[in-house]
């Protein structure tokens, strides 16, 4: 059988090879964290300790009652040392909390629950004391995922995992292929789901006879099932992956509950399980990091919180500073570029790229030719060029029209385009200023 | 840390290897079996049109971006493109300052005027071949003997001429040197028969085709609607709808000007569209205009529509239609 698949996309260079093989390694003896307070998409947090305080791994450190947020915990044990503003992976200020180890390995884990047998409000109690967000990127809230308003029909591991150079998940999917299996059964069974799914993309196929034994061994009776997708960016996308397995459009503005989807990272999905049976919240998680300047790349398990820089500094990681070229953290065609490394590891830090001169070409901007590629490759099928025309034209209505705001931001247009036009880096202030104006109509409109 | 020669942009931060030039060079590249056949039946003086309508376009985008103090673009080879096409459109005894005077006309007119690469409303080549087809309707109409050697060029009709004339069917079969309606077909196919530079062998012509389909640097959407539509509306008027395809210049028009990016659609849709109407008015032209031969407005004509072709998007990933479409926005809608 055919792989799924869905219209559109590109395959850029996999440059997966050099950490495919390479098991995940925990790293231990980090002395000190930088734990931004605002790791997930909702409302921002208030640190809930203060400097001087002990803190032990696992101890919620900051949190808030609203909805749309989860607590963030301490990943090591020792003593708050800062409460500042540090630069985050996003690139912005935001406030840290810094704590240095005392060598003690105390933690303070919560209770094992048994998700099968709880209660559902004890359950995503449990999710959200746990601090789990996506981890493939977005950081949207798990248990508000796990609460959805509509019936859920298909719950999707995510492990297509199509951005070049990241290994996390295909390591992830080979070492711990049981706790994925029994993370897609628990969410099953949260949501009353009667389908799971456990989505790999054709280039690790290799990791496809590991989640089958799996699910016979820890799915839980439930029905689930592997299936095979085409190795295609943006495959891992989450609304790209829904339609590849179920043929089903996520309503534009809508989420994949609107279609009877949930969507979870195989990493996530992990940390779920971490969360029910050993009672640990989101502390630590595996990444990789890789790149031509990378002289050891590695899939690493760090403590959350962990800077990169600390990462080279302890020789977990040795970087080429001559050939480095551009910092990212994530993957080359979402991620974001870093003006230096000192920067902590999120709860959604997929990898660390340390790319050299021949990856991190910077092309200068040329003419539209209208050669059409972008609008052939566009995953959402938004005729990017067109869209920039309206952009550049100021035409806002028009690009409205075209579809602005459908756009992913995958890249996929700015990646195939021979003229390096920055197609969706305008996209994505034409969004902001798309919304800006329309919040302006609006207040207009009110008053 | 050294900080500051980190590489800092937004996403994405990986590019596919295609660039401008790249592009451009395939379609040179493409267009060399017919450029050599073409000066192989036409002689010297047509490989003297090709240097000096390449010359002169890279020399005019070269000067009008140093006069109005714009950055060089000539490195992107697309003047050379712009050059090799009219050369090989034009007919081979074309005078060397008219093809110059053409080749400026679709730089500078045609192409920098509107804004240079990617900004051009209509086919360069075209507009500078139109531009010399109304100035000196004799010299462009005037058609050489293939393989009559340079010095005594013996003037010709092209098939399609002569069918304009009215010529018997016989005696455009004898011209081409063929007996029956096969061998006439076979010749055209090969090529060995007067018309422009380039046109003439449609197997040649076809291979480039091909090799730019095979790279992806053209769609088989444009080329296989004008084709088609140029056979179909040819039936609908009594005529040949082979004879309407093999003869003129509507292969090499389908895969190497009408596939023009920057005066063609990009839409699906639209390029449907826009190749069957070059079908059309092909026909339209040849059956009841003045000319024998419509290649040329057909496409420039279909150029004018493109901007509004653009218009008939593919539906978005997701798209709901709006429950109660304002008639405003429905007019704008962006589905149909």
């Amino acid at each position: 059988m055919l792989p799924k698949s869905f219209k559109g996309g590109t395959h850029p260079p996999e440059r997966k090879d050099r950490t495919s093989g390479l098991p995940i390694e925990a790293v231990r003896g980090i002395t000190q964290v930088t734990i931004p307070v605002n790791q997930h998409f909702g409302a921002p947090l208030a640190p809930i300790v203060a400097v001087g305080d002990r803190v032990k791994r696992g101890q919620r450190i900051a949190d808030s009652d609203g909805r749309m947020t989860v607590p963030v915990h301490a990943s090591i044990t020792g003593v708050v040392k800062k409460i500042e503003p540090r630069t985050q992976s996003n690139n912005l200020d935001g406030p840290c909390i810094i704590i240095e180890a005392d060598g003690s390995d105390e933690t303070a884990f919560m209770a094992p629950l048994d998700g099968f047998s709880c209660t559902r409000d004890e359950a995503l109690a449990r999710v959200r004391d746990a601090g789990l967000v996506g981890m493939g990127g977005a950081g949207f809230p798990v248990h508000v995922k796990l609460a959805p308003s509509k019936p859920i029909e298909f719950v999707i591991a995510n492990g297509a995992e199509c951005e070049p150079f990241l290994t996390i998940d295909e390591r992830t999917m080979i070492e711990r292929p049981g706790d994925v299996v029994e993370g897609v059964a628990l969410t099953m069974k949260l949501v009353s789901a009667p389908k799971g799914i456990l989505a790999v993309e054709d280039n690790k196929i290799h990791v496809v006879a590991g989640l089958k034994a799996a699910i016979s061994e820890r799915g839980h009776g439930m029905d689930i099932a592997v299936q095979v997708v085409k190795t295609k960016y943006p495959q891992g996308g989450e609304k790209m992956l829904i339609t590849a397995l179920t043929g089903r459009e996520v309503p534009s503005g809508g989420l994949p509950m609107d279609v009877g989807c949930i969507v979870s990272n195989v990493g996530t999905l992990v940390s779920l399980v971490e969360a029910f049976k050993e009672g640990k919240p989101l502390v630590e998680r595996g990444l990789t990091i890789a790149g031509g300047a990378c002289e050891r790349p590695k899939n690493l398990l760090v403590p959350i919180g962990t800077l990169v820089s600390d990462l080279v500094q302890s020789g977990a990681i040795a970087v080429n500073e001559e050939a480095l070229k551009r910092v990212v953290f994530g993957g080359p065609m979402m991620g974001v570029a870093t003006p230096h490394y000192s920067i902590p590891v999120q709860k959604n830090t997929s990898g660390v790229l340390f790319m050299d001169s021949s990856e991190a070409r910077f092309a200068e901007e040329g003419n539209c030719i209208r050669c059409g590629r972008c609008l052939r490759a566009c995953s959402c099928r938004l005729s990017p060029a067109l869209l920039n025309s309206a952009i550049k034209a100021g035409n806002w209505e028009e690009a409205e029209a075209i579809g602005l705001l459908d756009c992913i931001e995958c890249g996929t247009c700015s990646y195939v385009c021979p003229a390096k036009v920055q197609l969706v880096q305008r996209f994505r202030v034409g969004k902001q200023i798309l919304r800006a104006n329309k919040q302006k109509e609006a207040r207009g409109a009110g008053k | 840390m050294p900080a500051n020669k980190l590489l800092l942009s937004s996403s994405p931060h990986f590019f596919s290897q295609a660039t401008t030039k790249k592009v451009m060079l395939a379609v040179i590249i493409a267009l060399m079996p017919s450029t050599i056949y073409g000066i192989y039946l036409f002689g010297a003086h047509a490989l003297f049109l090709v240097l000096s309508c390449v010359a002169a376009s890279v020399l005019s985008e070269w000067l009008f971006r140093l006069v109005t103090k714009q950055a060089l673009s000539i490195g992107d080879f697309s003047a050379v493109v712009t050059g090799l096409l009219l050369a090989l459109v034009l007919p081979p005894s074309t005078p060397i300052w008219m093809a110059i005077l053409g080749a400026f006309m679709a730089i500078v007119v045609a192409k920098e005027f509107f804004g240079g690469l990617g900004q051009n409303p209509f086919n360069p080549a075209l507009i500078g071949r139109a531009f010399l087809l109304m100035s000196f309707p004799a010299a462009m109409t005037t058609w050489q003997k293939p393989l009559a050697g340079a010095i005594d060029a013996t003037s010709a009709a092209t098939p399609l001429n002569m069918i304009k004339q009215g010529v018997d069917m016989k005696d455009v079969i004898a011209s081409v040197g063929a007996h029956d309606m096969g061998g006439f077909y076979w010749q055209l196919f090969l090529g060995n028969r007067a018309g422009s530079i380039g046109e003439t062998s449609i197997l040649l012509v076809t291979l480039g085709g091909l090799f730019l389909l095979g790279l992806g640097v053209i769609r088989f959407v444009i080329p296989l609607a004008v084709l088609a539509s140029t056979a179909f509306f040819a039936f609908c008027f009594g005529m040949d709808p082979l004879f309407a395809i093999l003869s003129g210049g509507v292969v090499f028009g389908a895969f190497f000007m009408a596939t023009d990016y920057s005066s063609s659609p990009m839409t699906t849709k639209g390029q449907i569209l826009y190749g069957i109407g070059i079908g059309l008015i092909i026909v339209l032209i040849r059956k009841l205009g003045g000319f024998p031969e419509g290649v040329t407005y057909a496409i420039l004509v279909m150029n004018m529509l493109s901007p509004f072709l653009d218009k008939l998007r593919a539906r978005k990933y997701g798209f709901v239609a709006p429950k109660k479409p304002a008639p405003q926005a429905a007019a704008k809608g962006d589905s149909k």
